[in-house]
């Protein structure tokens, strides 16, 4: 019993980094441009983020920080994409290199610091319900906010004008400039979008959920935060809900191993990858449902009056 | 100290080691596997090097290179530096060793000394702590305040070095609190990650430990989680008070510092020998630290008095009965392990509850 | 108002490819000095390490091609499905469990002196590779799972894989217990380009660069690799024409498999001599740059190649002796990266002054 409610628990913020990103992720796919710098951007807010906080002891300071570097690194991979027209998977590649390259430089002065967890904000009275109030009522304030804005994304798109114009754009370029948007202006802000929640899970990630800096700690963090906008079908519910499994599985590993079940502990550790490929394979079998979501022009370059 | 003199001395100084590195300081490469933090492998390496530098000065020159990862690409680096002109090259990593004994090999003016590994060969010697005797200790510590003699370890990866000091933990906790049984084990399977390193303290906490050992994790991230949760933590390589003021059980503090002045030494004296050293608490290259002032004064004397003896040689933690977790008897009473056996443990003792590939 | 705009060509620029490259270089030395000031580092020689000083020795050369060898390898074989639109983010899983598989015949007879082995090891390898791809082929084009969430999946078990043989059944019964294999006899080893030196190239290289050919003329006179470009471009199109989307898929995850399995074989049987718990510094990962930096094109990525492993090279030197921190290097690749995609728009764009108030969308 302590182990579930640990695993249920614990899935929340260890899924938060993932979700923060591929939120910002999904929104940029569904304008039609895929943006590979996640782990990058992650690294870069992960790095300063924490600098941030262990100079100046503000949460609020570092996220701002944070997210404004991934969104200055956004800018260099909007700029190659949308101004120099280069191919978008290279340019992605290229500017997670360089996030890469400059948390390490940037963080080196604080290499394996750590800060003081900050203290859970748990919701009185609602928290002391027995099991299901340590579950949803003792997580951190931006698990919270995490959920919120995912749920604010999910009506926006699916709803709002702003949403409809977002998706004309990711659908057909063409068609979205001959409706008079500016197709280049839409996907820079979705571009820039990515990069700010990019800047938050990176800054969660190295301040709250562990509150360390060490240069590689986002580890394929970002890589996985993209695995889940394709596996939620580029729908919001779906991402969420995909990154809280997934938070699960990952602490469902070295919770079992303590059980010693007389399984290897390789096993265990490969079980949250083996079970994504089944779940994934379970849920793609409606090949429409995919289409229906999937943005048509991913990954194409634009240029107006082409 | 005029300009004049600063050679002057270290002629005589030259003179007096029988080596005429007056006119050149010994050029010395030193690579680490990872970037350098406060606490932990790599630091310690570090702060080893510090030492020899402090102790040579000007006798020698050195060039540190950290973030030199295992695989292809650390053969660049140490062969660069060989081409370099080093007369000695540190290798922090297990994985340098096969590419250290072909440079070696090959430069025949070039001492290699290399960290934990088990291989030595022509000017190449390797050297290890006996980390598992601060195990040993610190498993004392851990059996006097696991008031439900719960147990919790965190590893990185089955390696016969991390095999021994969970043994010989289990061990030195059994020894003080035979009621210590069923330890759990998580393993990390990385090097590094310190999100999967503070879940897994999670787990095991939430499992009901009293008491945290993280071995190898390349990262405070569980001590701190520890502290945070109001359990004990015990850690390797340095001391990590720093990380959990309030609950730093005990910590097996490296000093490797010592273990590279006489690597030095000896190449200036030029007898320098391609040997394996296996250094512990006798040498200096090993002691207790941090132990919690929870602890009550017998309790740490007793500690202290058993490091004595480590150091006096008259107490060795692998020495037999020690019974497998499979209830075989490995080691008949009276018997102590070979530094082979030691090296190259791969059984887990009575009281560990996790299982290894095989 | 006065703005500058990118006008495609009609024909991709032959003197934009000389220019490319000079003012990528131009570019990063501009950046790179700003960097390496405030780093407080002599500039001069940090460049001259990035790319003067691998070019100047046998050592350095041997390196380099030892570093593009699986770079150019792996691309070629991810190029072709990308050209599909099938994406193949699992190089470095099926690296892996091509080298573990290949890897198995010389730990098995580690006293063999039968010079098929290493014949036998590079069937077993492509083989390997192959089949672990095809699992995603299977998902895909079965379930309809995406190749990427797949592939991305399959390269953190193969890892898992990898560590529990090596610290288990596979690990040298001599080795101490430490997470390594037998090393492997000489058959189980490429040929060294120069015998009996201390350098690493071997002969890998030159198979590298003649499968590229078979890449080239694959991509260029063969039907199959016309319909891998028209199912990539215009699914509908290949679809009207009689082509299916599933047998793109199969062929481009099989070769990108059976390419990056082989690049295993490279490492084990090369460089590394046995195996290990680490056999690639993210090579899969690392080729999928080389291929989009190559323009996906067979002569480009061997081109590309080159060029990555010449900024490996340097970085290590530029460490060394400019005493740059470990991680400048990798800054400064990133700014090469971002210039190089940058200038690059001049092969295909021309930069037009327009006067007057013109908007562009």
């Amino acid at each position: 019993m302590d182990m579930i409610v640990f695993i249920l628990t614990g899935a929340f913020a260890t899924a938060t980094p993932l979700l923060l990103a591929a939120l910002g992720e999904l929104v940029t796919e569904k304008s039609g441009v895929i943006n590979l710098s996640v782990e990058g951007m992650m690294a870069l807010a992960a790095a300063m983020g924490f600098a941030t906080v262990y100079t100046t002891g503000s949460y609020l300071l570092a996220f701002a920080v944070a997210a404004g570097l991934a969104m200055l690194l956004s800018i260099v991979f909007a700029a190659l994409v949308l101004i120099f027209s280069a191919n978008q998977v290279a340019s992605g590649l290229a500017a997670g290199i360089l996030g890469l390259g400059l948390s390490a430089l940037l963080g080196r002065e604080y290499e394996s610091f750590t800060l003081q967890a900050p203290s859970g904000l748990s919701v009185p009275n609602l928290s002391n319900i027995p099991v299901l109030g340590s579950i949803l009522f003792e997580q951190d304030i931006v698990v919270y906010l995490t959920v919120t804005t995912g749920l604010c994304l999910m009506w926006i798109i699916q709803h709002s004008r702003a949403g409809l114009i977002l998706r004309v754009v990711g659908e057909d370029p063409h068609i979205a400039h001959n409706l008079g948007f500016n197709v280049l202006r839409v996907r820079f802000l979705a571009i820039l979008f990515g990069g700010f929640m990019a800047g938050l899970a990176g800054a969660y990630a190295s301040t709250i959920l562990t509150p360390i800096w060490s240069q590689g700690m986002i580890l394929g963090r970002g890589w996985i935060a993209l695995a889940l906008v394709v596996f939620g079908t580029w729908r919001v519910l779906r991402v969420m809900i995909g990154a809280y499994l997934f938070g699960a599985l990952l602490l469902a590993d070295l919770a079992v191993q303590t059980l010693n079940l007389g399984i290897p502990s390789q096993v265990m550790t490969s079980m949250p990858y083996v079970m994504t490929i089944i779940v994934l394979a379970i849920v793609s079998r409606n090949a429409l449902r995919i289409k229906l979501n999937a943005p048509v022009s991913l990954g194409q370059s634009y240029r107006p009056g082409q | 100290m005029t300009q004049k003199t600063l050679p002057m001395l270290a002629a005589m100084i030259g003179l007096a080691t029988s080596y005429s590195y007056a006119d050149s300081p010994l050029n010395i490469g030193f690579i680490v596997p990872n970037p350098v933090g406060e606490v932990g492998w790599d630091h310690e390496l570090d702060r080893g090097r510090q030492m020899m530098e402090a102790h040579f000065g000007d006798q020698i020159s050195v060039t540190a290179v950290d973030s030199v990862g295992e695989g292809p690409d650390a053969t660049r680096m140490m062969n660069r530096m060989a081409a370099q002109g080093a007369d000695m090259i540190f290798l922090g990593s297990f994985g340098h060793m096969n590419d250290g004994i072909l440079l070696a090999k090959r430069n025949e003016n070039l001492a290699v000394i290399h960290a934990g590994g088990y291989l030595t060969g022509e000017r190449f010697a390797t050297y290890a702590p006996r980390h598992y005797q601060a195990s040993y200790l610190c498993g004392m510590a851990a059996g006097y305040v696991a008031e439900d003699a719960e147990l919790g370890i965190i590893a990185a990866f089955p390696l016969p070095e991390v095999i021994g000091m969970m043994n010989a933990y289990v061990l030195g906790a059994q020894s003080v609190n035979p009621a210590i049984n069923n330890v759990q084990v998580v393993w990390l399977n990385s090097w590094f990650d310190p999100a999967r390193n503070r879940s897994a303290a999670e787990a095991l906490i939430s499992g009901g430990v009293d008491v945290l050992y993280s071995l190898f994790p390349g990262t405070p991230a569980a001590i701190s989680a520890a502290e945070e949760n109001g359990v004990y933590a015990v850690a390797t390589l340095s001391d990590n008070s720093q990380f959990a003021p309030t609950k730093h059980l005990c910590a097996g503090q490296t000093h490797f510092g010592a273990i590279y002045i006489n690597y030095v030494n000896s190449v200036m004296n030029g007898n320098f020998a391609a040997g394996d050293t296996f250094a512990g608490i006798a040498e200096d290259a090993m002691e207790v630290a941090g132990l919690s002032p929870d602890l009550t004064d017998n309790q740490r004397n007793a500690i202290l008095a058993k490091q004595d003896e480590i150091r006096a040689g008259t107490f060795e933690p692998f020495t037999g009965p020690i019974t497998d977790n499979s209830g075989d008897e490995v080691v008949t009473r009276g018997v102590r392990l070979t530094i082979g056996d030691i090296k190259g443990m791969n059984f887990l003792v009575q009281g560990l509850d996790t299982t290894l590939p095989n | 108002m006065i703005r500058y705009e990118f006008v495609p060509r009609a024909q991709p620029s032959t003197g934009a490819l000389v220019i490319v490259p000079i003012l990528t270089v131009a570019l990063s030395i501009l950046c790179g000095t700003a960097l390496f000031y405030i780093l407080d580092k002599p500039a001069g020689v940090a460049f001259y390490a990035f790319f003067i000083e691998p070019f100047l020795s046998n050592y350095t050369l041997s390196e380099i091609a030892i570093k593009a060898a699986p770079l150019i390898l792996i691309a070629q074989g991810l190029a072709i499905g990308f050209r599909a639109r099938v994406w193949n983010i699992g190089a470095e899983g099926q690296l892996t469990i091509g080298a573990i598989c290949a890897g198995l015949i010389p730990i098995t007879w580690p006293q063999s002196d039968n010079v098929l082995m290493l014949p036998a090891m590079i069937l077993v390898g492509a083989l390997t590779g192959m089949v672990w791809a095809a699992i995603a082929a299977a998902l895909r084009t079965a379930f309809n799972a995406s190749e990427i969430i797949v592939t991305l999946m399959l390269n953190a078990i193969a890892a898992q894989i990898l560590v529990y043989l090596i610290n288990g059944p596979l690990k040298d019964p001599r080795g101490f217990s430490f997470p390594q294999s037998v090393p492997f006899p000489d058959v189980a080893l490429y040929p060294l380009l120069i015998e009996d030196s201390f350098l690493r190239a071997n002969v890998s290289i030159y198979i590298v660069l003649a499968l590229s050919l078979l890449a080239w003329i694959y991509v260029r006179h063969s039907f199959s690799g016309f319909r891998l470009l028209v199912s990539g471009l215009a699914p509908a199109a290949a679809h009207y024409a009689g082509f299916s989307s599933n047998r793109a898929v199969w062929i481009s995850l099989l070769v990108g498999g059976a390419a990056a399995g082989l690049a295993g074989v490279g490492e084990i049987s090369g460089p590394i001599g046995k195996l290990q718990p680490i056999l690639s510094p993210a090579y899969g990962f690392a080729a999928i740059i080389v291929a989009f930096l190559g323009g996906l094109n067979p002569i480009g990525i061997v081109v590309a190649g080159f060029f990555m492993a010449v900024i490996y090279v340097g970085a290590d030197g530029a460490v060394l002796s400019a005493g740059l921190p470990a991680s400048a290097p990798i800054v400064f690749q990133g700014l090469i990266l971002v210039f190089y995609l940058a200038s690059h728009t001049l092969v295909n764009f021309e930069l037009r002054r327009i006067g007057g108030t013109k908007g562009t969308a």
